[in-house]
């Protein structure tokens, strides 16, 4: 691989923790402590993605990810101690690929690491994959024709009722389904108590494209009424 | 950040301005005939509102003074003839002399009494001296019924010394000063017949029938007449037949031939044409006499001419008035609308006055008698005196200045009523009537005070009205028989009068009394639900104003008190947002090289140390984060999403996603959800995270080996989730388990934060619902309550 990853944090600590972690699974690592000096590293081209913390002195992270998007195109990745809703919202609209709230996991920090720098560098234009008539949503690539679904260009292997379940929730992106109609829908059989078996099956889809299955960001469930998969850029 | 977005912007920005200072260049270029024309419409409403009422006025006035001289024939007749000499009244005239001279002729002798046969519409006839003159003086039967009263013969009163002169007179004396009528009357032959005539020169013109300044000549010869006007002859007889249309009534008609006496009677007679007016000596009473029968008539004539023209005039500019208003009738309507706020204040009952003084105005020109007549003539017309129509059109006429001012005054009231509703009209009756009522009063504290206030008051005026007989009496009584006693009796009851006017005034005032005690009941009322933004204002003199102000000193009191509570509360969340975020980030570094330090190859000792401190760094992290939304919910700062779900889904679906600590406890769940949905309002995200702390509460403080029961019930509208278990330890008693850090288990080793419960009731409450929990020995139950949406 030996993509270097631009590291940004005012605590040196956590810059050399991640450094390791992130080296370990064999990218070289940059360090910034401060948005100024992120800016001026971005220019390289050898840097191919940005983790980046908000709270910085001389000039914040969403400051720096704004002027470092004139400059140049590539994964962003904040990471930061604010954990509301409405500051992921706020870095997500501001040009960020992606919001890990600390303190993080390192495992799912890597496997965000890693889904982002293959949809930059191995994947390319994803235009290109629209045009062909496959389903994208983020770093995930549905085919209905095929019922093949990739994530991050990886076909991920699922069982034939969890297919049935993928097939239905992108082709109808956004929209609710309570776990009575994925039931009818899926096993074709009239719903009682289905809740179990619908979660089960729908728990280990997660696991198997979700970066962190306990906080999904793709099948999500909508409390009281049902489940729904959340479109993604 | 900002500053970048700014310098990004800068050109469009530039831009931008430059467009929008363009476009206010142009709309002011286009804008200066708009400028013209906006004082323009500014005046538009005052011009229109004034032609509107010089047009009205004009016209009704004009119409008015017109049907006004119609209706009450105060023009000589025929109306419409301007020369004076084509009236009736002229020709009347005209034959009177004749019939005179004719006497004369006839050797008859005329008295004259002052009037004339037209002296501004009276009537005297003359007295006619010989019962022979009579004969050719008779009609024929068809005239009879047309004929005109004469006056009556008298025999002329025994001669005393001065009359006697009279007698011996000539007979045409009465005529021989006419300064408007010239006259030749011939008895008998040309040579021997005896010439009368007030000319002493020029007979020869008059009889050539032309005389300078007369241009009317009549001439009776040999039994018929011949008139010539302005040198044209009139055609006097017609088809020779008199009756009511005949215009001359004159002698010589088919049916009404002269007498056989004025055989060889010739008289000529020629009428000024612009009469003059003079005196006439009356040789009765020796005085003068006013004597222009022609010269009023002219007159009169020349008057109605100019008074015609004049009203004509007033009606072509009242119509010109009004063409503009037309025109500008849709702008008027500020001006009128500006009126009907000048006569909102006017009770109704002044209204009402006011038209019933105006319609009595009407009439006020009139006599008793003369209404009587009119209304007679008015609405006894099948008894054949008069016409209803005329009697009506005279009874309106009347007075029809009054007239346009009642027009005004309808006017005005139907603007009043056209732009004010019933509800802001004030009336005297109405106030009185409802502030007896009462009924429609919110507060029942002025209620009741209006009621007894307001029978106070109908008390006080019913005394007040009927003390005025016996004091009417006692002022009589005291005017009759003045003396010192007396005088202080009257004064007594002046006293006891004002007093008793003072009464009035003061029940009268303690409505407004009501009204304010009312004011402060509810304003206090209103502090108490928590309004702290609207101050009581009273009145500068009301008598409540003092307490209105201390209470509003209290209410700004408090208002600064929740303010500074806020304030801290928002200063308590923002401090303890600040300290999870900085203990967030030590613990990412403890949490990160914990990792680290798993991952490397340590000696079993050290690989169960490293363990040991990344498990207490997760604690710490669960802790931390519920920290934060303990504290939040609790300063009321905690976002809520509400929205409409299924509560029994919601339970199942978190007990769905907690299948994997379920199934590896020894506990057994045992759930009791009901089929059909209860739906209910709230934040389904924050709900289950409630239900799920609630499960996991069990999960960590159950009874192995026992069971745990999820009900979910619905009655009265309410929905009721209920989470029990056993406890594993004893319950201590008296113990709030939702306060902060409160746990069964006081030794503080177990994985939870403490805060459990504490995040539940407040999540709970944040969205609506209710949250309490009961202990009954080891048993302990979780109650969360919703109102039940209807669908």
């Amino acid at each position: 691989m030996n993509e270097c990853i631009l590291v940004v944090d005012d605590d040196p600590e956590i810059v050399n923790a991640i450094a390791i972690t992130l080296e370990r699974e064999g990218w070289q690592v940059r360090r910034a402590y401060d948005g100024l000096q992120a800016v001026d590293q971005c220019l390289d081209p050898a840097v191919k993605l940005i983790l980046i913390d908000v709270m910085m002195p001389k000039l914040d992270g969403l400051s720096a990810l704004l002027r470092i998007r004139e400059r140049r195109n590539l994964p962003v990745i904040v990471l930061s101690a604010k954990s509301e809703d409405t500051d992921k919202i706020l870095g997500l609209s501001m040009g960020a690929d992606d919001y890990v709230t600390k303190p993080y996991n390192p495992q799912e920090l890597i496997a965000r690491v890693r889904s982002q720098l293959r949809r930059y560098t191995s994947l390319g234009d994803v235009n290109a994959e629209k045009r062909q008539g496959l389903l994208v949503n983020g770093r995930l690539t549905y085919d209905p024709a095929g019922r093949v679904l990739r994530a991050d260009g990886d076909e991920v292997k699922l069982t034939p009722t969890e297919t049935k379940i993928v097939d239905l929730l992108f082709r109808h992106p956004g929209q609710v389904f309570p776990a009575e109609e994925i039931y009818r829908r899926v096993w074709n059989e009239d719903a009682f108590s289905c809740e179990n078996t619908v979660m089960v099956h729908i728990r280990r889809i997660r696991e198997k494209i979700e970066l962190n299955p306990k906080e999904p960001d793709y099948i999500k469930v909508v409390w009281g009424i049902g489940y729904k998969l959340e479109q993604h850029g | 950040m900002d500053t970048n977005w700014n310098s990004t912007d800068k050109d469009p920005g530039g831009a931008l301005e430059q467009f929008v200072a363009e476009e206010v260049r142009e709309a002011v270029e286009a804008g200066k005939g708009v400028k013209v024309l906006r004082p323009g419409g500014r005046v538009k409403a005052p011009a229109g509102f004034l032609a509107f009422f010089l047009g009205m006025t004009l016209a009704l006035s004009a119409l008015g003074a017109v049907g006004n001289r119609i209706a009450w024939e105060r023009d000589p007749s025929p109306r419409w003839e301007w020369d004076w000499q084509e009236t009736d009244a002229f020709r009347d005239e005209v034959s009177h002399y004749l019939r005179e001279f004719l006497t004369i002729g006839a050797g008859g002798t005329v008295d004259f009494y002052g009037g004339a046969y037209y002296w501004d519409g009276g009537y005297n006839g003359a007295v006619v001296e010989q019962e022979a003159i009579r004969t050719w003086w008779g009609f024929g039967q068809a005239a009879e019924a047309t004929r005109v009263d004469q006056g009556t013969l008298e025999p002329v009163p025994p001669a005393e010394p001065e009359t006697e002169k009279e007698t011996e007179k000539e007979p045409d004396a009465a005529y021989q000063a006419d300064k408007n009528v010239l006259y030749y009357i011939r008895n008998g032959e040309i040579k021997n017949g005896k010439v009368y005539s007030n000319m002493d020169a020029g007979l020869d013109k008059l009889l050539a029938r032309s005389v300078e300044g007369y241009n009317f000549y009549l001439q009776f010869v040999d039994g018929r007449v011949s008139i010539f006007k302005d040198g044209q002859t009139l055609d006097v007889y017609g088809d020779g037949y008199y009756d009511g249309d005949s215009r001359w009534f004159v002698p010589g008609y088919d049916n009404f031939p002269a007498g056989e006496q004025l055989e060889g009677v010739k008289v000529v007679m020629a009428v000024r044409e612009t009469p003059i007016p003079y005196y006439s000596a009356d040789y009765k009473t020796g005085g003068t006499s006013y004597y222009s029968g022609f010269y009023s008539l002219a007159r009169q004539v020349k008057e109605s001419r100019s008074f015609y023209y004049t009203q004509g005039l007033l009606l072509f500019i009242a119509m010109w008035c009004l063409v503009v208003w037309f025109l500008l009738r849709k702008s008027t309507e500020p001006v009128n609308r500006k009126i009907a706020s000048w006569t909102l204040p006017i009770w109704t009952e002044i209204r009402f006055l006011a038209g019933l003084l105006l319609a009595a105005g009407l009439f006020s020109g009139l006599a008793p008698g003369e209404l009587y007549y009119a209304l007679r003539d008015a609405f006894v017309w099948e008894s054949g005196y008069g016409d209803l129509w005329m009697g009506l059109a005279r009874l309106v006429l009347l007075n029809f200045p009054t007239l346009v001012v009642l027009f005004w005054f309808c006017w005005l009231i139907h603007n009043d009523h056209k732009h004010n509703s019933k509800e802001v009209r004030r009336s005297l009756l109405r106030a009185l009537f409802r502030s007896l009522r009462a009924r429609d009063l919110k507060r029942p504290v002025e209620k009741r005070l209006s009621r007894s206030g307001g029978l106070v008051l109908l008390v006080l005026l019913a005394g007040f009205v009927l003390s005025l007989f016996p004091m009417a009496v006692l002022v009589n009584f005291v005017r009759t028989y003045p003396g010192i006693w007396e005088v202080c009796l009257l004064l007594l009851a002046c006293l006891l009068e004002v007093l008793l006017v003072w009464a009035l005034y003061c029940a009268w005032r303690s409505r407004g009394l009501a009204r304010d005690i009312a004011a402060l009941a509810d304003q206090v009322e209103a502090v108490r639900a928590g309004d702290l933004e609207r101050p009581l204002i009273l009145p500068e003199d009301a008598d409540l104003r003092q307490t209105a102000e201390r209470l509003n000193d209290i209410q700004a009191g408090m208002k600064a008190a929740l303010a500074e509570q806020t304030r801290s509360e928002r200063m308590k969340v923002e401090l303890v947002s600040n300290v999870s975020h900085d203990l967030k980030t030590p613990l990412t570094s403890i949490l990160s090289y914990a990792e680290l330090l798993r991952q490397e190859d340590l000696p079993p000792a050290a690989a169960d140390y490293a363990k040991i401190i990344d498990q207490k760094a997760q604690r710490l992290k669960t802790m931390v984060e519920d920290v934060f939304d303990v504290s939040k919910a609790a300063a009321d700062q905690l976002p809520v999403h509400l929205e409409r779900l299924d509560l029994g889904k919601l339970l199942r679906q978190t007990l769905a996603d907690m299948d994997g600590p379920i199934q590896a406890s020894a506990l057994t769940f045992k759930a009791e959800l009901p089929e059909e949905p209860v739906m209910i309002t709230a934040d389904g995200r924050r709900l289950y995270r409630v239900f799920q702390n609630l499960l996991d509460n069990a999960l960590r403080y159950a009874l192995e080996g026992s069971r745990v029961y999820l009900r979910l019930k619905t009655a009265e509208g309410t929905a009721e989730a209920s989470v029990r278990s056993t406890s594993r330890t004893e319950l201590p008693e008296g113990v709030d388990f939702t306060a902060r850090f409160v746990r069964g288990d006081s030794s503080r080793t177990d994985g939870g934060s403490g805060l459990g419960l504490s995040i539940a009731k407040s999540f709970t409450e944040a969205c609506g619902g209710s949250f309490r929990v009961e202990t009954v020995a080891d048993l302990f139950t979780a109650v969360v309550t919703f109102p039940v949406e209807g669908d």
